[in-house]
């Protein structure tokens, strides 16, 4: 074992793995450090991966050579289409995973991975020299030299467990609490803040009456999250669907007391978006019922997960609560749930390349960095990963746009916004949403992960095959026509498009138009003589680009006037200096904040239209290039952050 | 709009004979400018803010004695220094028009006083404003929105007592208040379709829920009132031209001068006595209305008459409204038809004339020769001076001072106070317009069961156009475009 690497990855959970794996592709010599071993890439809460805007970043993950889709694929013992009901800009893949398997697949692909080393144990300390990383240093005295540390502890960074009035110091239960390291942080300078999430308790498979709960079987055929996954073989397993009912949410109200939550032990703010069942009684009383998702840890466990009532009441308060569910009346306990509380850095303090401001090769990634998910924590571990590598090679650094992908808004709100509970990405953070979509991801971001050297050359090449392949289709479909019935607007059967003879009265319509048109499919276009050899996925892109051109066209317009102030660069300097022009209330954000460009000083709280028109300003006089950009028509469409207001309207409790 | 934080100077007056014109300065080193160029009893840098000091302004002050006897300051500058005796008012930030320190010198009017103070104070460190500089700071510095500081603009060029009213409430924010209102309703009905996508498996059901559809044609209805309102804003803002058209010798210069209420155009009994256009302005419900005269309209070999006429079809197409002139003692003639075509659809006024002769055209005649239905017509005679007033108030109703102008706010606009509330600004319009469209564009889209994401696609288009017109989303081009407007010296 060397003592000495280009990167030390701090931490083996899901951003862990993606930085280390990044950063050892890159060809940098890398250790990733972790407590057991075993335990890289645990699923500690749901066993499952994606969702909605979820299952999109995972995507995104893989189009730029990530892992995370793979080792779903791998895993994964149900997969469903979410959102299918809607348009599917907005479809986002879920699926249900082995948690044994999914570290397992993990771990194997981890081992494969040349120029990556495997280290275990707990580290305590960063050391700086000259201002810049230097080394981490384990609690054995061990010290290992790197260029560049991502730091990607979860919920280990101080984590404090509540179960009832009993509290355990421990990230995971049963499992250690990184105290030193979050000194460590606080030493540094680092701002920290203090979260809370919860899990719900797991219960044995055998004690579930199953048949008084609705089953949920997933996709058939399965269809896989990763571009580079040719097919599934997979025999899938069903989740099962009940609910809660007055008589839980009276066991909840008569031990409210009994509540860390609610009797002030905890102090960390929890999630709005996946709130524990006390959380969702107490805030909507209104509601009698609470969907409760029943699903399997694994193939081969008795653990069955029960998603929607997470808690941190006394365990014999659980299972009053549970056994009061339609088909878990005999539940048996396998493990109660809890709530557990840590540290985190407020992330205004990072760049967005998720570098600490002011600490040279240090960076965060995960629940660190304030928010909640593996998918989000893997995004992030990619990303810095990515630029720890890109700090020690010297490259440029590497950011996403906001219109380029989830993982570039996702790492934008992050470093421009307030962040009071765990962030969880929604498609409402996404203001240009329809241009990210789950179907184009590869042909989003495949070529840049080319560019960086993530994506190989035979995998370039089948995404490039597919843009071609959909191109030369749709080129085809405006070629040819069909008959339609000349007052409906489904093509009147039995009329193909090559022999002519088009009963009366009919008209012809390019194909093309006729898929676009609402209503319109490929096996309406089949009705009606043409056929197409695209394979289905492929189909289905090129059917969401047609039909929704567009609203898309229009999508990319208003992206292209938010460029101009995206280009408007802010110098670091001007945060210095005495910000003429600027109101106090902006001064304060912006010195704390200090955004990188107008654009992002332009998703700031408190910074009013009149501060960026005098930023603007600055920046012109800054770069007379930039200012020509900033002039051709910057148009900010400042919309508020409406998934806040979504939810809180709503009252609704989105499944983790 | 280059520099900020410097201290800005410019004449805040009309130019010309006047009795009063004030230089204005704003800036940090507006006190100590002014110090260096006033000669008075306090000095300008220790006065409370909200005062007003008399004394004398002179080139080079600083180099008089600042010990001077502070009660016998009048002798200080000596003759070629002294500009002249002024009255200085002081504001100190952020109580003031721009929320920095500003200084104004109110000296005698005319060219020459208000031009050497400037360049007084500009050769003690100020620099001159450019157009709209003041207000630009003023909108820099949080002391107002983008609407508001437009207004400033509109309050300057009022020329008439409704355009001053608009003008004025637009600039007390009421015009950003109620725009910021409906877009709150928009961003609530996108909130409540965006838990619908991204909650789906928790909320369910159905795309846009009933009463989301009926914020959105709420909010669509209430700008579609605005909108319907603005052509009469805009005329009390801008004004409306009209021009009188007609055949040959209908009487146009006559009815023309019977407007007007003088002899303004020759009046001849010869066809084709008017052959250049004439144009005066009159003031109808508010409105500032430019009546032209025109060349009366037929086919001709006479060049200039042919000009003539050529630019009588220019002034029908620029117009807010057309007076159509007709001779009703005689039969309608081709030239009536001809006209008739080229007035097509417009917005028109008909006047039957010389009324107090025998009848020969009845309004239903005139009626048939038109497209589009209805058309006012009004018999008058320029002659005897009858019907000129229902002429006048027809044109009013025709320009859009119809139910929306009752400035008692009895209207079926927007909000109460209809001439308060309109918009004016052909920016807003626009914008006004486009936010419109795209709720529209998301009822429909819900109507037609398209996804939530297409519908919030359109609710967010709507929200970023609203912003456009309070400068909640910011363009950088456009404040060029905006402050450019003013005059030098607001
Ligand atoms: N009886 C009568 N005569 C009128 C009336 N209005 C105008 N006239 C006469 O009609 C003649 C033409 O009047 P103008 O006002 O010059 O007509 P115009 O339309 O300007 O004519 P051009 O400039 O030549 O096109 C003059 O002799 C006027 O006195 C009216 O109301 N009654
Ligand atoms: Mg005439």
């Amino acid at each position: 074992m060397t003592d000495a690497f280009d990167v030390v990855v701090v931490g083996a959970g899901h951003a862990g793995c993606e930085a280390a794996v990044a950063c050892a592709r890159l060809g940098l010599d890398t250790a990733l450090v972790t407590v057991t071993l075993a335990d890289s890439a645990k699923m500690s809460c749901n066993p499952a991966i994606g969702g909605i805007a979820k299952g999109h970043m995972v995507r995104e993950i893989d189009a730029l050579g990530g892992v995370m889709g793979l080792i779903t694929d791998r895993a994964g013992i149900q997969f469903k289409m979410l959102n299918r009901g809607r348009g599917q800009a907005v479809w986002s893949p879920r699926a249900q995973c082995d948690k044994a398997g999914y570290a397992a697949a993990m771990s194997a692909l981890l081992d494969g991975v040349a120029g990556l080393t495997r280290l275990a144990g707990v580290v305590n300390h960063v050391r700086l020299e000259r201002g810049a990383v230097a080394a981490i240093e384990l609690d054995d005295g061990r010290r290992v030299a790197c260029r560049a540390a991502v730091i990607t502890p979860g919920t280990f960074l101080n984590g404090l467990i509540h179960i009832g009035a009993a509290q355990i110091a421990g990230g995971r239960i049963g499992e250690h609490a990184a105290r030193a390291l979050s000194e460590c942080l606080a030493e540094l300078g680092l701002e920290r803040g203090r979260l809370k999430t919860g899990t719900p308790p797991r219960l044995h498979r055998d004690s579930i009456a199953w048949d008084r709960a609705t089953p949920q079987p997933g996709d058939d055929p399965p269809r896989p999250f990763s571009h580079w996954t040719e097919r599934l073989d997979v025999d899938q397993v069903p989740c099962h669907l009940t609910h809660t009912n007055e008589r839980t949410h009276a066991v909840i109200r008569r031990n409210l007391d009994r509540s860390p939550l609610y009797s002030g032990a905890i102090r960390g703010a929890g999630p709005r978006y996946c709130p524990s069942l006390e959380d969702k009684v107490v805030k909507f009383p209104e509601r009698a019922a609470h969907h409760v998702f029943l699903e399997p840890e694994g193939r081969d466990v008795p653990e069955i997960y029960v998603n929607g009532v997470s808690s941190s009441m006394p365990a014999e308060v659980q299972l009053e609560f549970v056994r009061t569910i339609p088909a878990l009346e005999q539940a048996e306990m396998l493990r109660p749930g809890y709530a557990v509380e840590y540290d985190f850095v407020l992330p205004h303090q990072l760049a967005a390349t998720l570098e600490v401001r002011g600490v040279p090769g240090l960076f965060l990634a995960g629940q660190i960095c304030g928010t909640s998910g593996y998918e989000e924590a893997a995004a992030q571990g990619l990303i810095a990963g990515i630029n720890a590598a890109h700090r020690v090679l010297g490259r440029a650094p590497f950011v996403l746009r906001r219109d380029q992908a989830y993982l570039g808004v996702l790492v934008d709100d992050l470093v421009t916004r307030e962040h009071r509970e765990p962030y969880r990405m929604f498609t409402s953070a996404a203001e240009h949403r329809l241009l990210l979509r789950a179907d184009n991801a590869d042909e989003r971001l495949a070529e840049i992960g080319h560019a960086l050297g993530l994506v190989t050359q035979e995998q370039i090449e089948r995404v490039r095959a597919k843009c071609a392949a959909l191109d030369a289709e749709e080129r085809r479909l405006t070629r040819i026509t069909v008959a339609v019935a000349a007052d409906s607007a489904a093509p009147a059967p039995g009329t193909p498009a090559a022999d002519g003879t088009a009963t009366a009265p009919a008209r012809r319509v390019r194909a093309l138009d006729l898929l676009a048109r609402a209503g319109g499919s490929w096996d309406g276009l089949r009705e009606a003589g043409v056929d197409c050899d695209l394979p289905r996925e492929w189909a289905d892109c090129l059917e969401i680009r047609v039909r929704y051109r567009g609203y898309i066209e229009r999508e990319r317009e208003t992206a292209a006037r938010a460029a101009a102030l995206e280009a408007a660069t802010l110098a670091p300097a001007l945060w210095d200096s005495d910000l003429k022009g600027v109101s106090r209330e902006a001064r304060e954000k912006l010195v704390r904040w200090r955004p990188a460009s107008v654009g992002q000083a332009s998703r700031i709280a408190g910074v009013s239209p009149a501060d960026i028109a005098v930023l603007l300003v600055h920046a012109r006089r800054a770069a007379p290039d930039g200012a020509a950009r900033a002039r051709a028509g910057a148009e900010a469409a400042v919309v508020g952050p409406s998934a806040a207001r979504a939810a809180a309207r709503s009252g609704v409790t989105g499944r983790a | 709009m280059t520099q900020l934080g410097d201290t800005i100077t410019a004449i805040a007056t009309a130019r010309g004979a006047a009795g009063l014109a004030v230089v204005r300065m704003s800036g940090p080193e507006a006190l100590a400018i002014a110090d260096r160029v006033f000669r008075g009893t306090a000095r300008i840098g220790d006065a409370p803010t909200h005062t007003l000091h008399h004394g004398w302004a002179a080139d080079d002050a600083l180099d008089a004695p600042i010990d001077a006897p502070i009660d016998a300051p009048m002798d200080a500058p000596i003759d070629a220094q002294r500009i002249d005796e002024v009255v200085v008012a002081v504001f100190r930030a952020p109580r003031s028009y721009t929320k920095e320190d500003v200084v104004e010198f109110s000296c005698h009017g005319g060219a020459l006083s208000a031009e050497r103070l400037l360049a007084a104070m500009i050769a003690s460190g100020a620099r001159l404003a450019a157009p709209g500089e003041f207000t630009l700071r003023a909108f820099l510095n949080g002391r107002i929105d983008l609407a508001q500081a437009e207004a400033v603009a509109d309050v300057i060029a009022a020329e008439t007592n409704a355009a001053h009213a608009l003008a004025v409430s637009q600039l007390a924010g009421a015009l950003s208040r109620e725009i910021g209102a409906l877009g709150e309703r928009v961003a609530d009905a996108l909130a409540e379709v965006e838990a619908r996508v991204d909650f789906a498996e928790d909320v369910g059901g159905v795309e846009v829920p009933a009463h989301v559809r009926a914020a959105i044609a709420d909010v669509a209805a209430a700008l579609a009132a605005w909108l319907a309102a603005s052509p009469y804003a805009r005329a009390i803002r801008d004004g409306a031209r009209v021009p009188l058209v007609g055949r040959p010798n209908a009487g146009k210069s006559s009815l023309f001068n019977a407007l007007l209420g003088e002899p303004r155009a020759i009046v001849t009994p010869a066809p084709g006595t008017t052959r250049d256009r004439v144009s005066e302005a009159i003031e109808l419900a508010g409105m500032r209305v430019t009546l032209s005269d025109t060349a009366g309209l037929r086919e001709t070999d006479d060049a200039i008459e042919a000009i003539g006429v050529a630019r009588t079809h220019a002034a029908i197409a620029s117009a807010a409204a057309t007076l159509w002139v007709v001779d009703a003692s005689q039969p309608l003639a081709p030239e009536d038809h001809a006209i008739a075509a080229v007035l097509g659809a417009r917005p028109l006024l008909v006047a039957l004339n010389k009324s107090d002769r025998p009848r020969r055209v009845a309004p239903g005649d005139v009626e048939r020769l038109l497209d589009g239905g209805p058309r006012a017509i009004v018999a008058v005679s320029a002659l005897a001076g009858d019907g000129i007033d229902a002429l006048a108030a027809a044109l009013a109703a025709l320009l859009g001072a119809g139910p929306h102008a009752s400035e008692d706010g009895a209207s079926s606009g927007p909000a109460t106070g209809a001439i308060a509330m309109a918009v004016s600004n052909p920016r807003h319009v626009a914008a006004l317009d486009r936010a419109r469209a795209a709720l529209l564009g998301a009822a429909s889209a819900a109507d037609g069961g398209a996804p939530g994401e297409i519908v919030a696609l359109e609710l967010r288009a709507s929200l970023a156009a609203l912003g456009e017109v309070t400068g909640r989303s910011v363009d950088a081009d456009l404040l060029d475009r905006i402050f450019s407007r003013f005059c030098v010296g607001k």
